[in-house]
């Protein structure tokens, strides 16, 4: 039933031809194409769809389309008059609320509501007018900001001389006269921030080509199972289906990250090995027919028996998920640095507990999106929400024969990753497969529930620990030995596992180390990379076991890291080549700033205090895959080099003909991270003009130079060397010309805030821009590159020594404050202090943005979240309302600090913070967890029940004590 | 996730609902504010042909006080209880269930109605709402019925509603003085979670501070809300101290019938509902003894 309705929004009254069950939502991204509106869950948890409803707000895809006549409608697109932001979106934009920008509109919609109704909020108002709005970046912090701070963005355009950003600290200040650097370690506005808070910018679903149609994936219904067969004649005959492609129709070419173990068909060709795995793909002239074709598939499984439990899975006997690996062992680690038993004899005091983690989903707000087209001389054009454009664009040549020239991946906005992102999914093949038997373009886009299904979350692994040390609290002998539940392909699994070792020596001294990890199949979605990759939970066992043995010798917890903290200039015990490292102030600076002292072990019942630390890597020292960058197949079995093969990022800059831009082109991924904005920054130090004169393309494959992408925490290091680098190239074409207009010497000449001059004499200079058009007058266009490769030899020579190689290391420090309600086991997180070596910062206020989201993210990890399988391996909450991660209500106050770093190997000394800050939070959580109650829970995530039965065990235990 | 081959319609009278609903039967949803129904039938736990909207019907709508206390039609919503000055002055422990309920976006659409009439076993509104003695009116053709809340639920999901009534409003007498309630919820976040176990509970003293009418009301815990007639007789006839409030909460923990589910098992569910109870208990008594003064 469709009919004509006039839909009034944002002021204009447009007739609209809507069916009965369409919603608002769908109407105004399909019909109106006003796609600021975003689709997070489609069922009313996240508030990505808010729009105003005659004031209020309200969740659009909630609402049926047709039943809105008469009601005044407000977008995102309606808010800004004429081009100029409102005073809130200004605010937004000035006070970090926005990172990937997903959850933007709909949080300055919702918060413009508010701010309508109750001119000046208090805090509790702004947090509960925002409780239906999930960020998964920002931890809150910078939103809450906003609209705390709304009222200073008034006034003149700009939000008027007088006001800015909070804490016009020297960090958010222009830097003072005679600074080194004019562009970095400056707060400067993302780039990109305008235009996610006015709904401008461009996510993958909100794309629109001409003639494109719709596809959707049929995943398995059961969780172990033989093909028998597949009948799709029923969806074939469906009014406007175009095509259906299942197993028989894909590449015989297996997928994966790991090279060693590609196992991943596009379609399952006979098997399938968890629910949702991907069996059928359809094409259809719109999303909802495709949806309903797969409703009309047939699929025939020979059901097999499951497993999924590692621990059971490695069994004899258990069923097989791939015949490439017995015992379902998927990788098996065993690493043995020093001599453990000797270490372990010479301990004053030995611990030994087991420890175990949770199922974690990235869950960044936008779901995953692919589009495909194909141009006629057959370079297939992928547009794709992903974090590693260049590795989708090495995997679709892989699997589809294609010179990796004959791909160009557009990676628009995207709405986080977290990890989630990081390798090729069924939907950039299915698009590619169904657009080239088509000839048109095809869009596909996962549903929330896909998203869980599809998987690549964080792999929950058993940890059995034991940690000797001496008389002094320092380290002696530890050993790891860790089941990692894998689910049912590789991914990354094979780094996970190596990872989840080799990290644990960057913080502290071990001067005997043992690791054995096996990665072990289940018939679970398979797991991948997450922030923090496989480190997270064997860092919240380290850290809670460290604190466990502080307690056994009456040694205060800070004090117990000091005494093994790592020093700079280290190499660790599994030969990791740690340069700068301040820890130690780190846990100085936390100790003081949370007031640690007057707090741990004098709070009352009920209230906790907590302290955890991490670090990691800043960038991976080598590429995922091995030799140069061509097609896998036509590659000789390549022996491992310890060295980068290619620079692993890259960068031109190309100065516009006058003088007055440069356009910087890198194909680094910005996922929300921020990394657009500070590779503009130290491009602009590079090429001493201020920021706002460049121009940053680093979406189009086509355009942009390889950067092996966001992952590892590797931009700013990685990426930062290579803008830099192209920045310098173009001045030293411009010296020759500046050193004739200036008449000085040309290794004289300083390029600096766009003026040219000698050294020592800023008097006397010259215009940047014209000694760029003096250049381009008699060489035609001005044009700089610049590149990284990380440094040669790093890593030891046994199997696996390149995995957490890395040209820096951080380390950072969070001490968490909670209440505890010890009759219902509620935990309120209330504050978390947080300091982090981090390098020198390129943008404090990016760093802090990072830090804030992973202390929100981290906490969520450690008393909600858990995606939950039923004994059939299906996914009991795969959804926002059953997969249940912090709200704006739940988020604890953060300070965040950065402590005085310098990395010779970074640019301009700075190293990471992405991925990094997760690392001490979990422990953290768990310690103040366990000073509040008195009990230790050791298996994620901490929830009140588990509290409650932790309580009432201490409490029957104590009573049979008493007896 | 899309709502396929559905019809529509706009009642713009009761009668004119009513008509629609008889004609469609069984094959027919009214929808009000939809926040529940349009999730239900996204994700295909509900199908239906026909949807009745009764969006509307302006009879449906308002807040209104008369002699006997309060009469809030159906489409009242959430956001419009939170803001009813008569809510705030004189039924202030409904305010504590709907302000927990949802998030602003849900509540400025969800209704009072749909929150009944879904019948959900964790719907906030019902458990406080019986302790407040509410009725509801079901309107058809065929004439009003008027019954008590607790009258109206059969199982979870279900009620005494026949296809072609609509639920028109819901009554709420006037809290005698000495009248106390309150609701306690557990919920697994601060924002935006259901209720896990709740537990509303209404109190009614004397001028000696003996409870003469006692009523205990569980939420999530239970096919349908449900009274705790157990945990009234702890109560009644006593001041409501500490330790008659404890005997109640562990009859309330007894009658629960609680479900283990991804939210949490059946045991941690029963230690929640004799905490809650206590909560609300304390608190309901706290304000009775307070509205004697
Ligand atoms: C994200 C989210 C969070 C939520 N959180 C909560 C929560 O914390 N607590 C809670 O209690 N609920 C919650 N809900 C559920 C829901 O919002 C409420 O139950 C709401 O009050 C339902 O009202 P509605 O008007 O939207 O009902 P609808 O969806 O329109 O209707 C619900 C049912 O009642 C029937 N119905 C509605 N009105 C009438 C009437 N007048 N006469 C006859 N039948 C009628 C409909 O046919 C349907 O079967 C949540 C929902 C979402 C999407
Ligand atoms: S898309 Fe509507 S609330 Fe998530
Ligand atoms: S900025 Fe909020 S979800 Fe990314």
């Amino acid at each position: 039933m469709i009919e004509l309705r006039t839909l009034n929004v944002n002021g204009h009254d447009y007739p609209v031809a809507v069916e009965a069950g369409e919603t608002l939502l769908d109407v105004l991204r399909e019909k109106l194409r006003l796609t600021g509106t975003k689709k997070g869950c489609n069922v009313g948890d996240c508030g990505a769809c808010t729009v105003l409803v005659d004031g209020e707000p309200m969740n659009s895809c909630l609402l049926l389309a047709s039943s809105l006549e008469g009601k005044a409608i407000t977008t995102v697109e309606g808010l800004a008059r004429d081009g100029e932001l409102t005073p809130l979106q200004k605010a937004f934009v000035g006070e970090g609320a926005i990172q990937c920008g997903y959850c933007t509109p709909g949080m300055v919609t919702t918060a413009t509501a508010l701010l309508a109704h109750t001119p000046a909020p208090s805090t509790d108002e702004i947090k509960e007018a925002l409780s239906g709005n999930m960020c998964r970046c920002t931890g809150y912090a910078g939103i809450l900001r906003a609209v705390q701070r709304c009222d200073c963005y008034r006034g003149e355009a700009g939000g008027g001389k007088a006001a800015g950003p909070a804490e016009a600290a020297p960090e958010t200040a222009a830097p003072p006269a005679g600074a080194r650097h004019e562009n970095v370690g400056v707060s400067i506005p993302r780039v990109d921030a305008a235009d996610k808070v006015t709904g401008r910018a461009l996510y993958t679903a909100d794309i629109q080509l001409p003639n494109m149609v719709h596809g959707k994936i049929l995943g398995s219904s059961v969780a172990h199972g033989r093909i028998r067969r597949i009948d799709v004649s029923r969806a074939l005959a469906l009014e406007g289906v175009l095509a259906v492609i299942t197993g028989a129709d894909v590449p015989e070419t297996t997928y994966g990250v790991s090279p060693a173990r590609y196992d991943e068909h596009v379609l399952a060709r006979d098997k399938v090995r968890h629910v949702g795995d991907e069996v059928a793909a359809v094409a259809a002239v719109d999303e909802r027919t495709a949806e309903k074709a797969l409703a009309l598939i047939s699929v025939d499984y020979e059901e097999l028996p499951a497993v999924f439990d590692p621990r059971a899975a490695i069994a004899d006997g258990a069923p097989q998920l791939h015949d490439r690996y017995p015992n379902n062992l998927n990788t098996l680690v065993d690493h043995h640095f020093g001599d453990v038993e000797k270490g372990f004899a010479e301990s004053f005091h030995v611990r030994e507990e087991s420890f175990t983690g949770n199922h974690i989903y990235q869950c960044p707000m936008e779901p995953h999106a692919a589009i495909a087209t194909w141009d006629h001389d057959g370079t297939l054009v992928l547009y794709t929400s992903t974090q590693v454009p260049h590795y989708v664009q090495y995997m679709m040549a892989h699997t589809l024969h294609l010179p990796l020239g004959k791909i160009r991946v557009i990676r628009p906005a995207v709405g986080g990753g977290f990890g989630g992102k990081a390798e090729t999914t069924p939907l950039d093949f299915c698009a590619a497969l169904l657009s080239r038997k088509l000839g048109r373009p095809v869009k596909m886009v996962y549903s929330r529930a896909e998203m869980f299904h599809h998987g690549r979350g964080r792999h929950k692994q058993h940890m059995r620990f034991k940690l000797g040390v001496d008389r002094a609290g320092r380290i002696q002998a530890f050993v790891n030995e860790n089941y990692l539940d894998g689910g049912a392909y590789t991914s990354f699994g094979v780094a996970t596992a190596y990872y989840a070792g080799s990290l644990m020596p960057t913080l502290y001294h071990i001067p005997n180390y043992r690791y054995l990890g096996r990665r072990v199949m289940t018939n679970k979605p398979a797991c991948g990379a997450m922030r923090g990759h496989g480190v997270p939970q064997p860092r919240f066992a380290f850290e809670c076991l460290l604190n466990m043995v502080a307690d056994d010798l009456g040694i205060d917890p800070i004090e117990i890291r000091r005494r093994n903290a790592m020093d700079p200039d280290t190499i660790t015990v599994n030969e990791l080549d740690v340069g700068s490292c301040e820890f130690k102030a780190t846990l100085a600076a936390a100790r003081e700033k949370s007031g640690w002292d007057g707090k741990y072990g004098k709070l009352p019942p009920g209230k906790g205090i907590g302290v955890g630390s991490g670090g990691f890597v800043s960038g991976a020292g080598y590429c995922i895959y091995r030799g140069q960058v061509q097609l896998s197949h036509e590659k000789p079995r390549e022996p491992f080099q310890k060295k980068a093969i290619f620079p692993h990022a890259n960068a031109v800059v190309r100065v516009t003909e006058d003088g007055m831009a440069a356009i910087l082109m890198i194909g680094a991924a910005e996922i929300g991270q921020g990394s657009d904005t500070v590779l503009v920054q130290m491009c602009a130090e590079g090429l001493g003009v201020p920021a706002a004169r460049i121009r940053i393309r680093s979406e189009d494959s086509d355009i942009s130079p390889l950067d092996l992408g966001a992952y590892s925490s590797r931009v700013t290091l990685m990426g930062g060397h290579a803008v830099a680098r192209a920045g310098e190239a173009v001045v030293a074409k411009m010296r020759p010309y500046a050193a004739a207009l200036l008449g000085c010497a040309e290794t004289e000449v300083v390029a600096r805030q766009a003026r040219m001059f000698p050294r020592g004499n800023e008097a006397h200079s010259v215009a940047w821009e014209e000694v760029a058009r003096r250049y381009f007058n008699d060489n035609g266009p001005l044009v700089g590159t610049g590149c990284y490769k990380p440094p040669e030899g790093l890593g030891g020579d046994y199997k696996g020594a390149a995995v957490g190689t890395s040209p820096a290391f951080s380390f950072g420090t969070s001490v968490c404050e909670l209440a505890v309600d010890l009759e219902t086991g509620q935990v309120r997180i209330e504050r978390f202090t947080d300091f982090h070596d981090c390098g020198t910062p390129i943008n404090p206020r990016a760093v802090h943005g990072q830090v804030e989201g992973a202390i929100v993210m981290g906490a969520s990890e450690t008393v909600l979240e858990d995606v939950q399988f039923d004994e059939k391996g299906r996914i009991l909450n795969p959804d926002l309302h059953g997969y249940l991660m912090m709200t704006i209500k739940d988020a604890p106050e953060i300070f965040s600090g950065i402590v005085d770093s310098y990395e010779p190997r970074g640019p301009y000394g700075a190293k990471e913070i992405g991925e990094g800050s997760t690392l001490p939070v979990l422990g953290a959580v768990a310690h103040a967890i366990a000073s509040a109650t008195g009990v230790w829970i050791k298996d994620l995530p901490i929830t009140p029940e588990k509290i409650l039965a932790a309580l009432r065990a201490r409490k029957a235990s104590a009573r049979a004590g008493e007896r | 996730m899309y709502i396929d081959d559905i019809e529509l319609e706009e009642a713009p009278t009761l009668e004119e609902a009513a008509d629609a609903l008889a004609r469609h039967a069984p094959d027919v949803r009214v929808l009000a504010g939809g926040t529940d129904l349009l999730v239900d039938l996204k994700t295909g736990r509900v199908a239906v042909g026909h949807l009745v909207s009764i969006r509307r019907i302006e009879a449906l709508r308002g807040i209104e006080e008369t002699s006997e206390g309060l009469r809030i039609g159906a489409l009242t919503t959430i956001t419009a209880l939170l803001r009813s000055p008569a809510i705030q002055a004189r039924y202030a422990p409904l305010l504590e269930a709907a302000g927990r309920m949802a998030a602003p976006q849900i509540r400025n659409v969800a209704t009072i109605g749909g929150n009944i009439c879904g019948a959900v076993p964790c719907a906030d509104l019902p458990p406080i709402l019986m302790t407040l003695a509410a009725s509801v009116e079901l309107w058809s053709r065929a004439g009003q019925r008027h019954l008590p809340l607790e009258a109206f639920f059969t199982g979870p999901r279900q009620t005494v509603r026949r296809h072609d009534e609509v639920l028109t409003a819901v009554r709420v007498p006037e809290p005698p003085p000495g009248f106390g309630a309150a609701y306690a919820r557990f919920g697994l976040r601060e924002g935006n979670a259901i209720a896990v176990a709740a537990v509303a509970a209404g109190l009614r003293l004397d001028g000696a501070g003996t409870a003469v009418e006692a009523r205990v009301v569980l939420n999530a815990v239970a096919p349908l809300p449900k009274v705790v007639d157990a945990a009234a007789r702890e109560l009644v006839g006593r001041a409501p101290d500490e330790a008659a409030i404890a005997r109640a909460a562990v009859a309330a923990r007894q009658a629960a019938q609680p479900i283990s589910d991804l939210r949490g098992s059946a045991g941690f569910r029963r230690d929640l509902v004799e905490v809650m109870a206590r909560r609300a208990l304390a608190a309901a008594a706290r304000r009775a003894r307070e509205s004697q003064a």
